[in-house]
């Protein structure tokens, strides 16, 4: 089969045992849409389950191809920067989570294989350590990790999955869903292949789109080239680099360094400053008087919390306190049950909510694309040279 | 700058701070190699320290060995300094750069001209 694996990985945390079942080429034609495959997934292993997974086009070379999911009955969460290739590449288009761990652990996928690693460390550490360590456990620094944090772990609604080291993709608590497994973290790194119908036609067809969407947008300024809040002289001062995630020409992530000089291209400060494409985060900081440095700090220490930043600055209005760094360290450090604010970040790209679920369902982001003018028939024409046969309907 | 040179005629040239950390060369590459998606048998690779925003490409090339693209510069042979950072270690097992046989798809697929050739 074409753009897939043609294989589905089940993980039982209770009984610690993996299982798979094949994605068949009938299956996989059904229903081109990751998220109608991960509801249908839930309504067969149990509407608990937590299923992740990649769209069709997801790894392919038509452009901003980064996306995959995350969906639990809790909602829907994208899975962007290098995750949703990384996860394509492991030997699985999905992965089904059902039940709770006796004890903390992480899931480690990668090869074609799943296991549960117990981490008794996890619990004192906040979203970073766990990135870290796994990385280093591992010996791959370019292992994806969606994490909780403390507040994931403490189950409070609020809580954020963070990936690798940024919030943002997270707005309905997804987070808690992990803590209440007993799952520090999931873990992922691809080795794999995939394979295309017509490699080299999909090859250059997908370049000829690259370099029109070239044309037409220019050179990004990252995150202020999508939202006009970015485009404040603070913000711009800090700028270090732009960061795009697997496959998009055109940017979306700012990169503010506060810990040193933005100036700086070597190595010098480990931690120097988090990577921003949380508009309502934002949005949020900048409405409550923060300046760019403060919002940068305020979302690095929701960041490593895994707290949801947009909840927290709403839940510290409402007691009444300042919003300042302090105060945001300060409740980030304590897993509260302050309400999740709901906030859309990359929903609100387009109007219609069933465009973005036909955008992230096919493996493309949906940032990218309301950007450039989001058309199936387009993408699915393209797509067509790497699935072999026609892709549809959204 | 980097230049990697296919006889007297084609030379690769790499400019890390025009890198976005796309990766669509690594898949290029690959997709030269085996013709299917995959970044495991690229000659060129994304190296990357992402807490500090710290990226570039890692090029295993026939005439200058590990060519080593960072932010700050560049480096290239066997024992370059830097090279031993977590991206970097698989390359050290693949075939070197063969520039696609003249017409490098890396540079075809980089959307910002970080990767260019001349010549």
């Amino acid at each position: 089969m074409y753009l897939r694996n043609g294989k589905i990985g089940i993980f039982d945390l209770s009984a610690g045992e993996p299982s798979e079942q094949e994605f068949s080429e009938e299956l996989a034609k059904d229903d081109v849409s990751s998220i109608r495959v991960a509801e249908r997934l839930a309504a067969e292993h149990g509407e608990d389950s937590l299923v992740l997974g990649t769209g069709l086009l997801t790894a392919s070379f038509v452009p901003a191809a980064c996306a995959g999911i995350l969906w639990s009955r809790r909602g829907l969460v994208p899975i962007l920067g290098h995750a949703g290739f990384e996860l394509k590449m492991t030997g699985f288009d999905f992965i089904v989570v059902k039940g709770r761990a006796e004890r903390p652990g992480y899931l480690w996928i990668r090869d074609g294989m799943m296991e549960f690693v117990e981490s008794p460390w996890t619990s004192a550490s906040d979203s970073w350590k766990r990135t870290d360590k796994i990385r280093s456990d591992q010996g791959d620094g370019k292992i994806q990790v969606l994490s909780t944090g403390p507040w994931g772990d403490a189950g409070k609604q609020a809580a954020q999955l963070v990936v690798d080291y940024w919030g943002g993709e997270d707005k309905v608590g997804m987070g808690s869903e992990l803590g209440k497994r007993n799952l520090a973290a999931i873990a992922f790194r691809g080795m794999g292949e995939i394979e295309l119908a017509e490699p080299e036609k999909h090859f250059e067809d997908s370049l000829l789109l690259i370099r029109d969407h070239v044309f037409r947008l220019g050179k990004s300024e990252g995150l202020s080239s999508f939202w006009k809040g970015a485009d404040r002289d603070d913000f711009r001062k800090l700028l270090h680099r732009t960061v795009a995630c697997y496959g998009c020409p055109y940017p979306c992530r700012s990169y503010l360094k506060v810990f040193e000089d933005p100036r700086e291209m070597r190595m010098v400060e480990k931690e120097p400053g988090y990577l921003h494409y949380d508009v309502p985060a934002l949005e949020k900081c900048f409405a409550y008087g923060l300046s760019a440095s403060d919002a940068t700090i305020s979302l690095m220490k929701c960041a490593r919390a895994g707290v949801e930043p947009a909840s927290l600055l709403d839940g510290l209005l409402a007691s009444g306190s300042k919003v300042g760094i302090k105060e945001v360290e300060a409740a980030a450090a304590k897993p509260s049950d302050i309400k999740n604010a709901r906030a859309m970040n990359f929903e609100s790209s387009f109007s219609d909510i069933e465009q973005y679920r036909s955008t992230l369902g096919l493996g493309v982001c949906p940032r990218y694309w309301s950007k450039i003018g989001f058309n199936f028939e387009l993408l699915a024409s393209y797509g067509q040279s790497a699935y072999g046969s026609p892709i549809g309907p959204a | 700058m980097i230049r990697q040179r296919a006889g007297d005629i084609l030379k690769l040239r790499i400019e890390p701070l025009k890198c976005i950390c796309c990766g669509l060369c690594e898949v290029a590459c690959g997709l030269n190699r085996d013709s299917v998606l995959t970044p495991m048998t690229s000659s060129i690779i994304l190296h990357i320290e992402d807490k500090s925003d710290y990226f570039g490409l890692v090029l295993k090339s026939k005439s200058e060995g590990l060519v080593v693209a960072r932010p700050e510069g560049t480096a290239s042979g066997q024992q370059a300094s830097g090279s031993s950072g977590p991206g970097a270690k698989p390359i050290l097992l693949r075939e070197p750069c063969d520039l696609c046989g003249g017409k490098p798809k890396c540079a075809k697929a980089c959307p910002t001209g970080c990767i260019s050739t001349e010549g």
